[in-house]
């Protein structure tokens, strides 16, 4: 089954069922538990739409879908990098994995610079959080998402500062489940409209 | 963890992961612009989704290394992504 079967984390049968899953098994639980939280965040945001279609419609079309198609371009990129910091670190080349960590956290203050910019704009239009029902769940879900990449950072400097294995492996895994969030937040807010 | 998978396999794989996930995004990106700002429509949506699906399968089995995992797991994130992606487009269409 295992192309990498030497994990640490993944040879003892301790936690189960969760030993056959690739990395440290908590860090999938925490994959789990997000998927969940933020899966009945989108869905709640799915239902609130069906009330109020117009409106959710007015406020998707004031987004800029070139940024959140940046910011996705972005995000998908660093968790390429963190992956190849994975790789690196895995045949032994612990400087090469910190440099691939460090390009993948420079693209990760790259999202937040241009969310910024788009928090930016909305509110020199006058748009917050309380402006309707879209934006209250727009800066909730795309905020709650933010301090996630926010997070995700410092895991990244944790485990390029400690850069074993098993820590950059855990912390990639955290980054991913950003990049996986954002990649169903995206479409959901910005495009289906 | 012991590569068995050579660098330059290795290499390519996530390389290709992550076109694929430029080439989503872009293709959705398009879907959904080629329809203006006001309103996407039923096929640019299901586009955006389909390719969302998609792009977190490839995160998923290649960023995370679900591959590796037995078939019971990746069933289960596959029917957790359906089940948010497919109910967001039922929310869609009974809106519609």
């Amino acid at each position: 089954m295992s192309d990498h079967p030497t994990d640490a984390t993944s040879d003892s049968r301790e936690w189960g069922a969760l030993s056959d899953l690739p990395g440290n098994p908590i860090m999938w639980v925490l994959i789990v538990s997000e998927l969940l939280v933020f899966g009945a965040f989108f869905l709640g945001f799915g239902t609130a739409r069906i009330f109020n279609v117009e409106m959710f419609r007015a406020g998707q079309g004031m987004l800029d879908i070139r940024l959140g198609g940046l910011n996705t371009l972005i995000l998908v990129s660093s968790g390429w990098l963190a992956a190849k910091a994975v790789q690196a670190c895995a045949e032994g080349n612990g400087k090469g994995a910190r440099l691939w960590l460090s390009g993948a956290g420079a693209l990760g203050v790259a999202f937040l610079v241009v969310k910024s910019i788009e928090y930016a704009d909305k509110a020199a239009h006058g748009i917050d959080i309380e402006t309707n029902t879209f934006f209250t769940l727009f800066y909730l879900m795309t905020g709650f998402h933010a301090l996630h990449v926010v997070m995700g950072l410092v895991l990244l400097v944790i485990v390029g500062w400690r850069n074993s294995l098993e820590n950059l492996e855990t912390g990639a895994a955290f980054w991913h489940m950003v990049d996986l969030i954002w990649l169903i937040l995206f479409p959901i807010v910005y495009l289906v409209r | 963890m012991q590569p068995t998978e050579s660098h330059s396999d290795w290499s390519r794989r996530l390389a290709r992961a992550w076109m694929l996930l430029v080439g989503l995004t872009l293709v959705s990106l398009t879907a959904v612009l080629g329809f203006g700002h006001a309103e996407a429509g039923l096929p640019a949506a299901a586009v955006a989704l389909v390719a969302s699906y998609f792009k977190a399968r490839a995160v998923l089995d290649h960023f995370l290394d679900l591959r590796r995992a037995d078939k019971g797991w990746r069933g289960f994130f596959s029917g957790m992504l359906v089940a948010i992606l497919g109910g967001l487009m039922a929310t869609y269409l009974i809106a519609a």
